[in-house]
């Protein structure tokens, strides 16, 4: 199936025809691009200006100022949170470039039965909803669980369970994204043709050189989309960390949504909202700037 | 190549080569199999079991039992329609509202158009979840936490993405040439959208809506921190009974419940949506 292209225009024939075209197509594309605009760009906008305005208690006006920020910096189970939040994205991504690399550079060579089957197993995570790994996850890895069942049945009985701990996270947020970095990266494999590498190999490239001469900067496209979605995907994680992560600290998820639900505190839970989207800010604009560049075109 | 006879002395070697080329792969797919396999397999057994007593490998008592007592529910019974409903809502609304869209961007040429598309994929550049509590904040200022129409517009957002860009690449697929040969033996405009365009994208289509259908029923962030207290979808069931985990069971007969459709589109969706469509849907 023909992936989305961007650079189709069609010239119609006649001027009037086109412009009443032109007026077709904004009215039809309006109703989405309302929503998207009311529904993500504008509460995202507001957020960051509410927070920096802070109202005052006597006089009801409105003054620029970092007490919100002061306030999440100052409180030292949030910051935890915030800290916690960090290391447990920089280990979830490092582990599905560890797994999903090799994985695909796989996928991409070999035309195996086993390939095959390894390929739908990558990918059956995708049909997997979060919730229900989550529970799949805790009767697996849970102490008493199938996991450490299967390890006693050989013979190994100090199993320590990742459950509730911060391990437990990264397992699970692994397990959900790997799918997706598995079918982006054999996808940008795959865009390296097979002529190109016989023909590397005729004039004497080894493995080692058509890996880093012609794969490499073949595939970085892909990976960069791959590591900033994962990078933003696990930073903006909820339901695996809430139900297979510890009670503190929390990833910021898990956080925003009890100062949201559990203490009602609107304004605290925006606060950790807008620290996320700034952190998460530079690499959403490598992941704007990576799809707006044009593809490498196809000789 | 290999002439009769010496095929039958060359096969045990060719199996040991390509035994050896496929170190590799048999690992990792050992190593997918525990790993994947597993948890699914364990949650299917833990729904089929009455009991099940450490370290058996299996339940030491199979049975239906747990099936009764969490369909017999107050809250089981009020969450499943609730969420099925709610489903048909909201991919009858983004059909509505995307498809027609779909088109536009697919076959239309007015200006800003690129950057507009690309709009959509870059909503991916937010953390997911402090973007519902952005959109949550302004909800609760309109007094619509805990509303079926806050569940339904949180929902909403979370489908355009998807129901954007598989159409619309679907429509950018279909060839112009059958379409002008159509126009051209005199079909009118309707009639060749009708009878040439539609035919041609409807699986593609069919494989969005499905895949909105089954992403949205699944939908539990969005409805938990919208819906909560009134709005109890099955997904949020889900977060109580493992939290409060009383009965293992009960999970275990909500999930096998909650997975059926994932599998049917499973089957169906793998046939029309290639991994390019997806990864299109991120900018690949």
């Amino acid at each position: 199936m023909a992936t989305a292209q961007l650079s189709t225009a069609h010239p119609a024939p006649l001027r009037t025809r086109r412009d009443l075209s032109a007026l077709l197509g904004y009215l039809l594309i309006s109703p989405p691009v309302l929503i998207m605009t009311l529904l993500i760009f504008f509460p995202i906008i507001q957020s960051v200006l509410r927070t920096l305005f802070v109202e005052n208690a006597s006089t009801g006006q409105a003054a620029f100022s970092f007490e919100n920020y002061a306030k999440f910096f100052s409180n030292r189970v949030l910051t935890n949170n915030l800290w916690f939040t960090v290391t447990e994205t920089v280990w979830t991504v490092v582990a599905l470039f560890v797994i999903g690399f090799p994985l695909s550079l796989y996928l991409r060579f070999s035309k195996s039965r086993i390939a095959a089957a390894v390929q739908i197993l990558a990918l059956f995570p995708l049909f997997v909803p979060g919730i229900i790994l989550a529970y799949a996850l805790i009767q697996f890895l849970g102490s008493h669980g199938s996991l450490d069942t299967m390890l006693r049945n050989i013979g190994f009985t100090d199993y320590a369970t990742p459950y509730l701990k911060w391990n437990g996270i990264v397992i699970a947020l692994v397990w959900e994204h790997i799918p997706f970095t598995v079918l982006v990266l054999t996808a940008g494999f795959r865009q390296v043709e097979n002529s190109v590498i016989e023909s590397a190999r005729d004039v004497g490239a080894n493995g080692w050189q058509i890996f880093t001469r012609i794969l490499l900067p073949l595939v970085q496209r892909s990976a960069l989309i791959v590591f900033c979605l994962n990078v933003i995907g696990v930073f903006g994680a909820f339901t695996l960390p809430y139900l297979l992560g510890p009670a503190a600290p929390m990833m910021m998820g898990v956080s925003m949504q009890q100062t949201f639900n559990g203490y009602n505190d609107v304004q605290g839970a925006e606060t950790q909202a807008v620290i996320t989207f700034l952190i998460c800010a530079a690499v959403g604009l490598l992941y704007v700037h990576t799809i707006t560049r044009p593809r490498v075109e196809r000789t | 190549m290999t002439t009769q006879p010496q095929t039958i002395v060359l096969k045990p070697v060719r199996f040991l080569k390509t035994l050896r080329r496929e170190t590799f792969g048999l690992i990792a797919l050992i190593l997918l199999v525990i790993v994947i396999i597993g948890p699914m397999l364990t949650t299917v057994m833990w729904a089929f079991a009455e009991r099940w007593r450490y370290p058996s490998l299996v339940p030491t008592q199979w049975g239906l039992s747990f099936w009764e007592e969490t369909l017999s529910r107050a809250d089981v019974a009020a969450a499943l329609p609730l969420s099925i409903g709610l489903a048909l809502t909201v991919t009858l609304l983004s059909s509505v509202v995307c498809l027609p869209a779909a088109y536009a961007f697919a076959r239309m040429s007015f200006p800003g158009r690129n950057a507009l598309l690309l709009s959509f994929l870059a909503t991916n550049a937010f953390p997911r979840f402090g973007l519902y509590i952005s959109i949550a904040v302004i909800f609760f200022r309109l007094q619509m936490i805990g509303t079926l129409q806050g569940v339904i517009l949180i929902q909403l957002v979370n489908t355009l993405l998807l129901m954007i860009w598989i159409p619309t690449s679907a429509f950018q697929g279909v060839d112009r040439a059958l379409e002008e040969a159509a126009l051209d033996v005199g079909a009118s405009r309707l009639r060749v959208f009708l009878q040439v365009t539609l035919p041609l994208v409807l699986p593609a289509l069919a494989a969005a809506v499905l895949l909105t259908l089954v992403s949205t029923f699944y939908e539990a962030q969005g409805a938990l921190i919208i819906g909560l207290p009134n709005v109890k979808t099955m997904p949020v069931l889900m977060y109580q009974m493992i939290n409060s985990s009383v009965v293992v069971q009960y999970g275990a007969v909500m999930s096998f419940i909650l997975w059926m459709p994932s599998l049917v589109v499973l089957a169906f969706a793998q046939r029309f949506v290639r991994g390019g469509a997806i990864s299109s849907g991120f900018g690949v």
